[in-house]
């Protein structure tokens, strides 16, 4: 199959996921109306549904760590993120797992936990621990995104303890890519030898030249760099919003 | 007969106050951050005559071609001490001199928040220098470059002690850049004056509050792998001996894991500098202020992802090489805003070019030129061509001579009235710029040049290949113009010491809190502090019918200093013990024969975890105690948190014991070299731990606690002590646990 052949047609169209964005989105409107914020929630599908059924998908699905790592930097920051921001202004959550600690953990745990060898292995292989991942993915970067995106601003971190709590989050998945890209052995061993369900393994091999050793590179260089540069942009923004927080009650810093 | 006398008395014991305030003493054992300021500027401005006359020397040898002046060994040691010389005893103590002196000042502050650590920070610059250079009496000056790549810098390839002092002579360095940075963030976050919010900080103590964090990520990392190269050459590890099982490119990868960010860290101080210097000579505001604070902070985020840019040539793989590309290329988007901000700055401004201005503009060119050579390096292609090469050369020296030391040769005419109550000769200082300025373009803007011409850097000799000598003559030229600078700017310094027209207050109608008293300050800084409700005070008290914009509430939340302090120590042994464990890792991922995880007795291990764990139970309820004011209960859980911590040792020494015993040694495999390295730290930090619990236990038991302060240090110390815990939890994860997962 050649490269082109492949992003032509190996977008998976997985009914359970195409069901659940529709319902997801049906409940959104239904919920919450006018008062949302629609376009951050539509992002959210668009991108969800780019992670789960575009080729990427098919390649995370026992090919390449790389697009794993891809489909999971997706789930974990970008779509909970933008869910988050898609809540209406009214929306407050008054939970024991709002508390920054189990954000910082959830969101940290995403990441370490998943990447478990035993783990790694069968989600990229189980169908069934495939959408427990996805699941626990959203749900822990949504937990994390909370403590800085939170639709209220007295839910949110101040702006400089969001900075430590960006930063610090930032370091620990860095030292998770740093050990990804330097390991010298495979930490998700599916990936060295995939099952070639769609006879594209060649192409993979020579063509785009990703041999294994290299994808587990590329894959743990996602993580350590594209990630922290996302954490950077919202520790950014941290500063920005502490910059320009309105006087005189917002400066408890 | 209480506590407290006891502890005074055994002070004075030492060091009476009529002896200390002795002319001859005062300035050997004052703690005034004023004092410490001018003693590290002294120090740098020695050590820069040192590494001048280094540089002379390397000049005059390859003046021309084919010389035989130096003999090739001590070309390379020159290179090797001026480069070293120049980072860690110029640039650094000059910069911190100037941080210490101005800080506390611009944010109202009496002092840095410890003052005797802030002694010893300075004390560790001029003893790490003598170690440096004891080396050459000790049997030879290293001469492996200030990057100490191995294996040369190992014993069988450099067998003479000179790496050994070069190494300790960092390490010293380096805990007094440490204790400067966690003396300054302290300072900043916990001795503000009223009014002086965080929003409100002038731009030079922001960004040097910032870089403090950029030393806490960047040095221990580099006092790791110190650590490692000495235990390599003084135990016989194997770290970076590749023949033994170790890894000569993960030196490299740690080297420049700090060295990268050491740029950063000499040059955001400089950013400072300028930042506060432009807006005063153009009377106008900084432009973008939010810019220019935020962008700081970009820099240090980014700066920690770029290192492999030092590495193309290694051989890293395509991937990596990739990455560290976008990432160099990204850097320099916030480097980029702050041009504009300076330049936008002097815009539509009544630029007056006193000689600290002049210094700045000069800067700011050098500086964009250092920068557009500096990204050229980001592309790897590129970088393979002009790596080894004078173009190298010429872009580094761009960097820290065009842009970092004409930032401070600005600095020093703009707070020298502050310092010494008089200004420093305009005349005199216009004959340093320009000679400054020619002499350093001359030297390096040629050697651009050569590098493209193909002349490698380190060798000590060339042959005679037409173009390469009038060049290397040219740039020789050029080093006498800016030694001639240097005298005019020496004796300057000491004409205007004793004749400079006097200063005043404020001599440049500056807006910042450190012109608000006398010039200089007195001991305890300031009478009384002007009302702070902008950035610019001065400008407010001067203009009170068109003041600035009030930026944000006047409330100043100030945070315990102990506490403060004690968290960003902790912070910056994070990075150190993080290098260690990942070293531990990279050579666990390649098994070799001999003793490995799996021979270690875990459950014994386990047992002695729980002591040290349960010492963090009964130190919180000593503190608890303490709160409670009881005193008897209190010396009874910190005794007992001192005996599990010992029975914690005595587990760990047993296990070593029995380990040698098995012959097992530090020097059997790779597997020993990095558990006892991993381990034996984590155990010297226990046994810190306990000597510092067991000064509080004395103090305690004199009843020093029962008076006034319910003690936010014994807090601080139990800080430090769960801290000790928490990385035991991670050594037992990655040391004994992982393996049983295999």
């Amino acid at each position: 199959m050649t490269t082109y052949q492949f992003f032509t047609t190996a977008w998976t169209w997985n009914s359970i996921v195409l069901i659940l964005s529709a319902v997801a989105l049906v409940g959104y409107f239904l919920a919450f109306g006018q008062r949302g914020r629609p376009l951050y929630f539509a992002a959210a599908a668009v991108v969800f549904l780019l992670a789960l059924i575009s080729p990427f998908s098919a390649l995370a699905n026992g090919y390449l760590f790389s697009a794993h790592m891809v489909q999971h930097i997706l789930l974990v920051l970008i779509v909970p993120a933008l869910l988050v921001l898609s809540l209406p202004q009214s929306f407050s959550l008054r939970s024991p797992i709002t508390h920054p600690l189990i954000g910082w953990i959830a969101g940290v745990g995403a990441m370490w936990l998943w990447h478990a060898p035993t783990l790694c292995n069968a989600a990229a292989t189980s169908r069934t621990v495939s959408a427990i991942q996805t699941t626990s993915l959203l749900i822990m970067g949504s937990l994390f995104w909370w403590q800085v995106l939170a639709p209220r601003e007295e839910q949110r971190l101040s702006p400089l303890a969001g900075i430590i709590y960006l930063f610090t989050a930032c370091t620990a998945c860095s030292v998770l890519g740093i050990i990804l890209t330097f390991a010298p052995v495979s930490i998700c061993p599916v990936y060295q030898h995939p099952v070639d369900r769609l006879g594209i393994l060649s192409t993979i091999r020579g063509d785009w030249g990703l041999t294994s050793d290299r994808d587990q590179q590329i894959g743990g260089l996602l993580m350590w760099v594209p990630m922290c540069a996302i954490y950077a942009t919202a520790i950014l923004a941290q500063l920005a919003r502490w910059h320009s927080s309105p006087e005189p009650e917002q400066s408890n810093a | 007969m209480n506590g407290t006398t006891t502890i005074a008395e055994f002070r004075d014991a030492i060091l009476d106050p009529a002896k200390r305030a002795h002319y001859r003493l005062a300035w050997l054992s004052t703690v005034d951050h004023k004092r410490i300021g001018v003693l590290y500027m002294l120090t740098g401005l020695f050590f820069f005559i040192v590494g001048g006359v280094e540089a002379l020397f390397i000049r005059l040898q390859l003046a021309v071609p084919n010389n035989h002046l130096l003999h090739p060994d001590t070309f390379n040691k020159l290179f090797t001490l001026h480069g070293t010389t120049m980072i860690f005893l110029v640039a650094m103590p000059l910069l911190f001199g100037f941080v210490n002196y101005v800080l506390p000042l611009q944010i109202g502050a009496r002092d840095m928040a410890f003052p005797r650590l802030n002694a010893f920070g300075f004390w560790c610059q001029p003893f790490g220098g003598i170690l440096l250079h004891f080396s050459i009496l000790a049997g030879g000056a290293p001469a492996v470059g200030w990057f100490s790549y191995a294996p040369l810098s190992e014993t069988p390839y450099s067998s003479t002690p000179g790496i050994d002092y070069w190494a300790i002579a960092i390490f010293v360095l380096g805990l007094g850049t440490i204790s400067f940075a966690v003396n300054t963030i302290t300072t900043v976050i916990s001795c503000r004056g009223p009014g002086m919010t965080m929003r409100r900080l002038p731009l030079f103590t922001w960004m040097n509050f910032i870089n403090s964090f950029l030393i806490l990520i960047a040095l221990p990392v580099l006092n790791a792998g110190l650590a490692m190269i000495l235990i390599d050459r003084q135990l016989e590890g194997h770290f970076f001996l590749p023949f033994r099982g170790g890894s000569a490119v993960l030196w490299q990868h740690i080297f420049w894991a700090f060295g990268h960010p050491e740029v950063y860290i000499v040059v955001l101080p400089a950013f400072g500098m300028v930042s506060e210097i432009i807006p005063v000579f153009s009377r106008k505001p900084i432009f973008g202020y939010e810019f220019v604070a935020a962008s700081t902070v970009a820099i240090v985020v980014l700066s920690s992802l770029v290192w492999g840019h030092h590495m193309f040539t290694v051989g890293m793989g395509r991937p990596m090489d990739l990455f560290f590309i976008i990432t160099s290329m990204l850097i320099a988007i916030p480097t980029g805003v702050k041009v504009l901000n300076w330049s936008a700055t002097m815009f539509g401004g009544r630029i007056r070019f006193d000689v600290p201005m002049l210094f700045c503009i000069a800067f700011l060119i050098q500086f964009t030129f250092a920068g557009l050579t500096g990204i050229s390096h980001a592309s790897a292609a590129l970088d393979w061509q002009t790596k080894n090469s004078y173009f190298l050369v010429g872009h580094f020296h761009f960097v820290f001579v065009g842009a970092i030391v004409f930032a401070m040769l600005g600095a020093l005419p703009y707070w020298f009235p502050k310092m010494s109550g008089r200004m420093m000769s305009e005349s005199l200082g216009r004959w340093t710029f320009w000679l400054w300025v020619i002499g350093f373009n001359m030297t390096f803007i040629i050697q651009h040049v050569l590098g493209l011409y193909g002349m490698p850097r380190r060798i000590f000799t060339y042959p005679d290949i037409p173009g390469w000598g009038w060049m290397n003559m040219l740039s020789t030229i050029g080093v006498f113009f800016m030694s001639a600078g240097s005298l005019v700017l020496l004796w300057n310094v000491a004409h205007s010491l004793f004749r400079g027209r006097v200063a005043g207050d404020n001599p440049w109608n500056a807006w910042t809190l450190e012109w608000a008293t006398t010039s200089p300050p007195q001991h305890e800084n300031f009478v009384a502090l002007p009302p702070i409700h902008s950035r610019r005070p001065l400008w407010d008290v001067a203009n009170p019918d068109r003041p600035d914009p009030v930026v944000g509430d006047d409330q100043v939340v100030l945070p315990d200093h102990n506490k403060t302090g004690i968290l960003a120590f902790i912070f910056s042994e994070v990075g150190f013990f993080g290098t260690l464990i990942l070293a531990y890792l990279y050579f666990y991922a390649h098994p070799q024969a001999g003793p490995g995880p799996k021979g270690l007795d875990v459950p014994r291990t386990l047992i002695f975890s729980v002591c040290l764990f349960a010492s963090s139970f009964t130190f919180w309820r000593s503190e608890v105690a303490l709160t409670k004011q009881r005193r008897g209960s209190m010396l009874g859980w910190l005794g007992l948190t001192i005996a599990l911590g010992g029975v914690f040792l005595v587990g760990q020494v047993n296990e070593y014991w029995k380990l040698f015993q098995t012959g097992v040694d530090l020097s059997t495999n790779m597997f020993s070299t990095t558990f006892f390295t991993l381990t034996g730290f984590h155990g010297l930090h226990v046994l810190i731990g306990l000597i510092v619990l067991l000064i509080f236990l004395w103090v305690a038991w004199e009843g020093d606690f029962a008076s006034s302060r319910p003690g936010s240090a014994f807090k601080a110390a139990g800080y430090y002590w769960h801290f000790v815990d928490v990385v035991w939890v991670f050594v037992l994860l990655t040391v004994y646990i992982l393996p049983l997962m295999r």
